[in-house]
């Protein structure tokens, strides 16, 4: 008894890292420009689709990887200059619109071209569960864990201790002050775009292997990483971590006791919830309001 | 006058006559079939546009209440039996009251927060609908019969002409409504909720109200949803539906009841489009030019960005290529949805019907309906006796951010009557003071008594309904409402009716008294001439005055002005000086933060000095110019006093804080 609940607290708390992977993509954005990608669910299925026909095409694992990124890359800088750019010229809250419509394309896009079914995604990672102290555990699972916390930390890493990175800082707290300090805030933002389609693309290639790859994956994922944002706030990188892995066992247990049919539930409910308690999050700083 | 009522109801009556007259012209069960669903789709779309037009708010939610009406007629119906009229009532209810639910937590939210609290509660209430299998029957479907109405069991067309008229009942309540007090509201709720809430106006009821009333109407045409297909599932509420409700009311034209008409029109269309090759062909086309003409001649008269010209023209172009080359356009459907809601959300952000309406009232010279004329000054703001006793005395009020002791311990009394200057040198805590008292900080410390009583704390609202109003250092108005609707929508606490009466068109008498008392306002501050300027399109000095023109709509007893002279021109200065001589006349207490010595010379009779939190002085204009600890607070140890009496007069403290 003890054994299969911690054995369903581990295996949720696993998902969970992916949705605070997806969760990390809008707070790269939201910390230039304060704005989000709600299509980034779609961005993470075609990622993956992308590197399923890769994978197809022949190319062996480690090429197919970066392949997969840099196609995550440039529909990041698309989304940016297609969808977000002109609104937050225009100082207006159009990029939610804009975003959405974008994301609607891409699933119609990938119903064309890669079909409306499910399809296994294949790995040379072995899926033999391996026993610790009775838990079983994938390697497959292990190598999800370590490459979220791996891009994680690189990309706080270059946030922190790069000029570049320190970019983000300025534009994120003042986006014309930092252009008079000589940091283009159209350049940075796009490479925050970038850098989100990247981790996008990254959750897309890790969980594809555990759910397989289809045109409508990332419409449950991209809502249960809204509520890891929202829930964590969306300045901390080290919050979507926690509340991911909360998450992600909140709703295992969820499915096996209620019903799998309600394992959406818990994340929606919290993310309501944190909005009217507390709309920065649990990690975020209040604001003081200032007129 | 007469020509603008006769063609705006005009075309409003043949419009309802002719949808009206088609069933029993044309006897075919698709037209009328299709007919329904307009009608139906018509209220939907006028619900959603209060909050994605009027509030201005992106909001995901309006299939979900749709799901939800109609399966609460529909359950109401099955379980209990309930007639047509009641089942109604309660999909309605059932509306309004979900949307009061998810507008009271997302009250403090804004554009992402608000679109992600109502993509969760679609989300939720798909999940609840599909999974609550003993009462939804689930994804297998719900059954049900179209009940009667008081007894007589409604045939097709008899059910049309119910819709219709439901449809004619919300498009004039929504008009009466949107017209009045209450859509000025939303619509200045949109542009500063900080002001709708230090003008007495209050988000709080207009945000829940407005969501709520969006909700119904959804709620409302759910119900008539289930009782024209009879079945329900709930996977046609979903995240699809409300895309392409929202391309409705973005290509129709927010704002507008004949908007969301336009766009239920082309919703229910749509589908057909699609699936007539030809149609489908000759729809893109048309699109795909308009998008070259209007793109090419704005970008010819350099009116638009680039971005904005050619990007319409690449999805359009995107559709007629796709038109030409794809097997079946109903797979590639979604993406034609995004192209087009694209195109428009860049190329025509203000809709179909924005556009026409423009060129309409150009082609037929439709003037603006004429004013009322303005009231006396005297009866808009009857002189306050005046006695120098405390009105506002401010004792230990300390106010910490963190570590930073903005205000520390700063005790005043402000005497009925006076203009009381608040100085000092940057950061010395004068606008922390002033947010202090006017609600929008909470004190960390210490007391603030108003008529020598408690004043309340923290809520701007409340503040300003006790009567005391202030204007912002920086501009806080409603700057897509006209000059006169920015000072009519702050007398809404005094010529609010409520809403029932709104709905059924009773208000019409306290709007003229308002319009007639705030174009005396607009002449108090010289801007009588702007009245149908936009806010956002006056002069900066202009903007100003009006601010000052907004608060003293609220009949305050005591106006808080935060640096009204900053960036001011030497004329605006010399204006702002008579007015606000004209307002302190009326017996309106002022208190006003400065930096210009000759404002405060010119009209302090008292001045309080601020530094490091703390009062440093107090006294007449003339003694603080001497008072050494002022000097040296500005600048420094050492400076002799007429260096600052010289300064000062050359403005060395324009820079505004």
């Amino acid at each position: 008894m003890n054994q299969a609940l911690i054995q369903l607290l581990v295996s949720g708390a696993l998902m969970g890292l992916v949705y605070a992977l997806v969760a990390y993509g809008f707070q790269l954005t939201y910390a230039t420009s304060k704005s989000i990608n709600f299509g980034q669910g779609e961005l993470v299925m075609l990622s993956a689709f992308f590197s399923l026909t890769l994978t197809n095409l022949g190319l062996p694992y480690y090429l197919m990887i970066p392949g997969g990124l840099l196609f995550g890359v440039v529909a990041g800088l698309f989304v940016e200059r297609a969808g977000v750019r002109l609104a937050l010229e225009q100082k207006s809250e159009g990029w939610i619109l804009m975003t959405i419509i974008l994301g609607l394309f891409g699933v119609s896009a990938a119903e064309n071209i890669w079909g409306r079914d499910d399809r296994p995604f294949p790995t040379p990672i072995p899926t033999e569960p391996m026993q610790f102290f009775g838990i079983s555990i994938t390697p497959l699972e292990i190598s999800v864990a370590l490459g979220v916390f791996m891009i994680m930390v690189i990309i706080e890493l270059f946030k922190r201790k790069t000029l570049l990175g320190k970019a983000f800082a300025a534009v994120s707290a003042d986006r014309d002050a930092a252009e008079l300090m000589g940091i283009s805030a159209t350049r940075t933002i796009m490479l925050s775009y970038g850098l989100s389609g990247l981790v996008a693309a990254l959750a897309g290639i890790l969980v594809s292997p555990i759910t397989t790859v289809g045109p409508t994956m990332a419409s449950a994922l991209v809502l249960k990483a809204f509520s890891v944002a929202v829930v964590a706030g969306l300045e901390s990188g080290f919050g979507v971590v926690i509340v991911g892995l909360f998450l992600g066992s909140l709703e295992s247990l969820t499915s096996f006791y209620v019903g799998s049919g309600w394992r959406e539930a818990p994340g929606l409910v919290l993310l309501i919830l944190a909005l009217a308690v507390r709309p920065t999050g649990i990690f975020g700083k209040a604001v003081i309001r200032k007129v | 006058m007469l020509k603008r009522l006769i063609l705006i109801r005009g075309i409003e009556g043949l419009m309802v006559l002719l949808l009206a007259a088609i069933p029993l012209l044309v006897n075919n069960s698709f037209v009328l079939g299709l007919l329904t669903l307009l009608a139906i789709y018509g209220i939907l779309l006028i619900g959603l546009d209060i909050t994605v037009g009027y509030l201005g708010l992106v909001n995901l939610a309006q299939a979900a209440f749709l799901g939800l009406g109609a399966y609460a007629a529909g359950l109401t119906v099955t379980l209990f039996g309930f007639g047509m009229l009641s089942a109604l009532v309660v999909s309605t209810l059932t509306g309004l009251v979900m949307g009061a639910l998810i507008a009271f937590p997302s009250l403090r939210l804004d554009g992402p927060q608000f679109a992600l609290a109502t993509l969760s509660f679609s989300a939720l209430s798909a999940t609840v609908l599909n999974e609550w299998e003993s009462l939804t029957l689930g994804a297998q479907g719900l059954q049900l019969h179209r009940p009667l109405l008081f007894g007589i069991d409604l045939d097709a067309k008899g059910f049309y002409w119910l819709c219709l008229c439901f449809l004619g009942i919300v498009w004039i309540a929504m008009r009466n409504l949107l017209s009045s007090q209450w859509g000025r509201a939303f619509e200045a709720l949109r542009d500063s909720p900080i002001a709708t809430d230090a003008m007495g106006i209050g988000t709080y009821r207009h945000k829940v109200t407005a969501f709520a009333l969006g909700s119904g109407l959804g709620g409302l045409a759910g119900g008539l949803y289930a009782f024209n297909f009879e079945y329900l599932q709930p996977h046609v509420f979903v995240y699809e539906l409300m895309v392409i409700l929202l391309l409705g009311v973005v290509l129709g034209g927010r704002k507008s009841l004949w908007g969301s008409f336009v766009g239920a029109v082309l919703i229910v269309l749509l589908p057909n489009l699609l699936s007539n090759r030809i149609l489908f062909q000759i729809f893109s086309s048309t699109g795909f030019l308009f998008a070259l003409g209007a793109g090419g001649t704005a970008l010819y008269q350099k009116k638009t960005r680039l971005f904005q010209a050619v990007a319409p023209m690449i999805a359009m172009g995107l559709l007629v290529v796709g038109s030409f080359t794809v097997q079946n356009t109903e797979d590639w459907r979604k993406a034609i949805f995004a192209l087009m809601l694209f195109s428009v959300v860049v190329g025509l952000p203000e809709g179909l019907m924005g556009f026409t309406s423009r060129f309409l009232s150009r082609i037929f010279s439709i003037e603006p309906e004429p004013f009322a004329s303005p009231s006396g000054l005297e009866e808009v703001l009857a002189r306050k006796p005046v006695d120098g006793s405390p009105l506002l005395q401010v004792q230990e009020l300390k106010c910490y951010f963190g570590g930073i002791k903005a205000v520390d311990g700063v005790s005043l009394t402000v005497a009925s009557g006076t203009i009381h200057g608040l100085i000092g040198p940057n950061g010395s805590g004068k606008s922390t003071l002033v947010n202090l008292v006017s609600g929008l900080y909470v004190p960390t410390d210490g007391t603030i008594l108003f008529h020598g009583k408690p004043l309340v704390q923290g809520s701007l609202f409340a503040v300003a309904r006790q009567g005391i109003c202030r204007t912002f250092q920086n501009l806080q108005l409603f700057s897509e409402l006209t000059a006169l609707d920015n000072v009519m929508v702050s007398m809404k606490g005094f010529y609010g009716t409520p809403l029932p009466l709104v709905l059924l068109g009773l208000a019409k008498r306290a709007e003229k008294r308002a319009e007639a008392d705030s174009l005396a306002l607009l002449e108090l501050v010289g801007l009588s001439g702007e009245a149908r300027t936009a806010a956002k399109d006056l002069p900066y000095g202009a903007q100003r005055f009006l601010e000052i023109a907004r608060a003293v709509a609220r009949r305050p007893t005591l106006i808080i002005l935060d640096e009204p002279a900053a960036g001011l021109a030497h004329p605006d200065v010399v204006t702002l000086l008579g007015i606000i001589r004209r307002i302190h006349q009326q017996g309106i207490t002022v208190i006003m933060i400065e930096h210009h010595m000759e404002v405060v010379s010119g009209l302090c009779d008292i001045v309080t000095v601020l530094d490091g939190g703390k009062v440093i002085a107090q006294g007449v204009p003339d003694e603080i110019r001497r008072n050494p600890l002022v000097i040296e607070a500005y600048l420094g140890k050492g400076s002799e006093p007429p260096a600052l009496a010289a300064e000062c007069r050359l403005a060395p403290m324009t820079v505004p804080a």
